[in-house]
């Protein structure tokens, strides 16, 4: 092996494994910032009750929003099997309406309810978020 | 009449196929033909796509419904500027517009006298190629000049959210940027081409590589801006797949401009300038179209338009493999044997490229892996904001680190102790500022204060290397535009991590005539009016504002109901003081008695965008300064 063949050699294989660590370091913090997305059938399905922070969607049931000021919002969420009865304390975003699809951010309690930390619904009015698309299909209850 | 209008347009786009195909005869050593310069050819291209886009502005503007694009995207009601902007607000409209960038740089270049004639040549033809292939895909998978048969009386209209001044220039701004890489990249091709990568190429590279990092960079800033106000949620970045499709060009963007000053300086670096170059234009192609056609927000729109995304994904791939197959033949051509001391200004550069890159990685990680799980397991889930946090401070730390380092350390050799010596004023003043601030204010915790100590010594030491104070006259050296940049990152780091600890929000039930409080500020909620515009209706309140008995301002944040197409938006009111924003959201009233109001304070994002528009001016200042003076101790 010539010096210049064996520096090269050795540069590569440093900055392979420099290289590995940092991948290992990323995907590692990559796995414990994942926010899992759940319709209310999968949601009790896998019973995710406890302090891991996940998104639910689905459609927002008719008549079910209610507020008792202090702008604290309840209502649930429904992909046409299950409903999910939501708690929200915040702004509810302009785009949020009854039998309109929603994203929330929150906790599934152990009694069934879920608090939610944030509403999710940033665009137009025709935008469904496309994972309440894929669970309203799944359900047979999506309409083109 | 629309049938002609059609016919002329599309008949300039067919000419500006046929010219890009003349224009590309260097690559297969075609030489026979010499009517026109390279230069009268690309004068073709622009004009043929120019006019072809003010064809496209004036359809708009008229509101001829006969056209698709005119009839989905505008609406006769619409203030001039958003039909203007409508014209770019859409897939087609957008497409023509980069290509008109894209044919823009090319007869600029071609114009330019900084290259030899067989280099331009070369370079002129790589970029007629990629004018083909964009042309070719516009006239059949996207053609804004398709008609109806239907009489329309009226349009559609633009998503009121776009409907936005700042979003009006955003895309253009962008665009330069993006595109401007291509010229980076056919300008890589033909160095490779030629095996001519060294100081020359360089020197030619440069001014265009700065101006196009710039307008990157201003581009990115503007949908920041606008994300920022209009959007109400009180952050200025979300971590969006859209955000970071921009991110990530701009991140190979920087390391990029570093190693063409690299090559122009010690002519080392060849392959990995060339890598960077290819990258970057990749990325921003990615950038682009993989956001417009949908892919990145999710794989379902990908489905439905399979034609576009395909072509993109072919394109890409076409470019990416040649490309590199390219390099892989070349690169021990043009790499030149170095010699460079370990502590020289090279090590220092690479480090950072190497600290860049793996945020590139970061992000790329995070944009992709969703994709990934929903493409393999059909498992929908999303990465938390904390995961880009968490992984690229620390990278950011090191990455300041040698940010101060660099330009200190000379081309050749330098002595650490030396250094040390010669900021012994700058690090001794730093260390005291940031110690001072942590003893009053204990929000910090200890990245947060590394990260602010670190950036005050880098505003202090690059302020100090780009401005000679020499008793009373303040001189500017070269390398001015280098500081300001630098100087421009310190402010910007040092405003995002004070941002974010003091940043306050509340969110409020208020009737009309009570009296709000955040932190030291009085939100006197003094009115609530409704009133019939234009093109939507508005529900606005009054708030004024006053901190310990002083008068700052008003405050109408507003809903507006827009009609076409039926949407709903919020307008963010906000007082701008020189330490930070005050602002107010308002929600859709949802019963008669009380609104919900959201307050939000946000300090030092004055700061945050005076970094941003100093390091965007570093950038305009290098393209333009392209000098070649060197310091004394930076001669070889």
């Amino acid at each position: 092996m010539t010096d210049t063949v064996k520096k090269r050699l050795i540069k590569f294989l440093v900055s392979l494994i420099i290289f590995g660590i940092a991948i290992l370091i990323i995907v590692y913090n990559l796995r414990d910032n994942i926010v899992y997305f759940y319709s209310p059938s999968e949601i009790i399905e896998n019973n995710q009750t406890g302090s891991q922070i996940v998104r639910l969607g689905g459609l927002v049931e008719s008549e079910s929003v209610m507020s008792d000021g202090d702008s604290i919002f309840h209502f649930k969420i429904t992909d046409g099997q299950e409903q999910i009865s939501v708690k929200y304390q915040g702004i509810l975003p302009n785009l949020f309406a009854e039998e309109k699809g929603v994203v929330v951010e929150g906790i599934y309690m152990n009694d069934g309810r879920f608090i939610a930390n944030k509403v999710l619904a940033k665009h137009d009015e025709n935008y469904m978020p496309p994972e309440v698309i894929k669970s309203l299909k799944e359900t047979g209850k999506w309409q083109e | 009449m629309s049938l002609a209008i059609n016919y002329i347009a599309n008949s300039l786009l067919i000419l500006c196929l046929v010219t890009s195909i003349i224009q590309s005869r260097f690559l297969f050593r075609i030489q026979n033909y010499n009517l026109l310069s390279i230069s009268q050819i690309s004068a073709i291209q622009f004009l043929s796509i120019l006019v072809s886009f003010v064809i496209l502005i004036f359809l708009f503007i008229t509101s001829d419904f006969n056209f698709d694009l005119v009839y989905f995207h505008s609406h006769s009601e619409k203030p001039l500027i958003y039909k203007l902007s409508g014209v770019w607000g859409n897939h087609e409209g957008s497409m023509l517009l980069w290509i008109l960038i894209l044919v823009l740089f090319n007869f600029l270049f071609s114009l330019s006298k900084s290259s030899s004639q067989k280099f331009k040549e070369i370079t002129v033809a790589v970029q007629s190629l990629m004018i083909f292939g964009f042309v070719l895909f516009l006239l059949v998978l996207s053609n804004p000049f398709n008609i109806n048969n239907e009489n329309f009386s009226d349009g559609l209209g633009l998503n009121p959210i776009l409907q936005d001044p700042l979003l009006a220039i955003h895309p253009p701004i962008l665009y330069i940027g993006y595109v401007g890489f291509s010229l980076i990249f056919s300008l890589s091709i033909t160095g490779l081409l030629t095996s001519e990568v060294d100081k020359k190429w360089a020197t030619i590279a440069k001014p265009w590589v700065f101006a196009a990092w710039s307008f990157l960079t201003a581009g990115i800033a503007l949908g920041s801006y606008w994300a920022y106000y209009e959007l109400g949620w009180g952050g200025y970045w979300f971590w969006d797949p859209v955000e970071n499709a921009s991110l990530m060009p701009w991140l190979s963007a920087t390391a990029l401009i570093h190693c063409v000053v690299v090559l122009q300086r010690k002519n080392t670096m060849q392959s990995w300038t060339m890598v960077l170059a290819i990258l970057t234009f990749s990325l921003s192609l990615a950038g682009t179209f993989l956001v417009r056609s949908g892919v990145l927000n999710s794989v379902h729109t990908f489905a439905s338009d399979p034609g576009r995304g395909l072509f993109i994904l072919i394109f890409l791939f076409i470019i990416l493999s040649s490309s590199f197959i390219l390099f892989a033949l070349k690169s021990e051509k043009i790499d030149k044997p170095s010699s460079h001391n370990i502590s020289s200004r090279n090590t220092g550069i690479m480090v950072n490229n190497w600290l860049l890159i793996s945020i590139l990685i970061v992000v790329f990680l995070g944009t992709m892996y969703p994709l990934a799980t929903d493409l393999l397991y059909n498992q929908s889930l999303t990465v938390g904001p904390q995961y880009y946090a968490m992984s690229i401070t620390p990278i950011i730390i090191l990455f300041l680190f040698f940010m101060i380092l660099s330009p200190q350390l000379s081309w050749g050799e330098s002595k650490l102790l030396k250094i040390l010596n010669e900021m012994r004023y700058i690090l001794v003043s730093c260390l005291t500022i940031t110690f001072l601030t942590t003893l009053y204010h204990d929000l910090f915790n200890i990245t947060e204060i590394l990260i602010i100590l670190l950036s005050l010594i880098l505003i202090m030491s690059s302020l100090s290397s780009g401005l000679n104070f020499k008793s009373t006259k303040v001189i500017v050296k070269s390398n001015f535009g280098q500081s300001m940049a630098h100087a421009g990152f310190g402010i910007f780091m040092l405003a995002v991590v004070s941002n974010a600890v003091y940043s306050q929000e509340k969110i409020y039930d208020a009737k009309v005539g009570s009296k709000l409080q955040l932190d030291k500020y009085i939100f006197d909620f003094k009115n609530i009016e409704q009133e019939e515009k234009v093109n939507f209706n508005s529900i606005k309140a009054y708030l004024s504002l006053s901190k310990s008995g002083k008068d700052l301002g008003e405050f109408t944040p507003e809903i507006r109901f827009y009609s076409d197409p039926p949407t709903i938006t919020s307008e963010t009111s906000i007082i701008h003081q020189f330490f930070s924003d005050v602002y107010v959201v308002m929600n859709v009233p949802q019963n008669q008695e009380s609104i919900s109001l959201r307050l939000h304070i946000k300090p030092f994002m004055n700061i945050l965008w005076l970094g941003v528009v100093m390091i965007i001016l570093g950038g305009i200042i290098t393209a333009i300064l392209n000098r070649n003076n060197y310091r004394e101790n930076e001669i070889n």
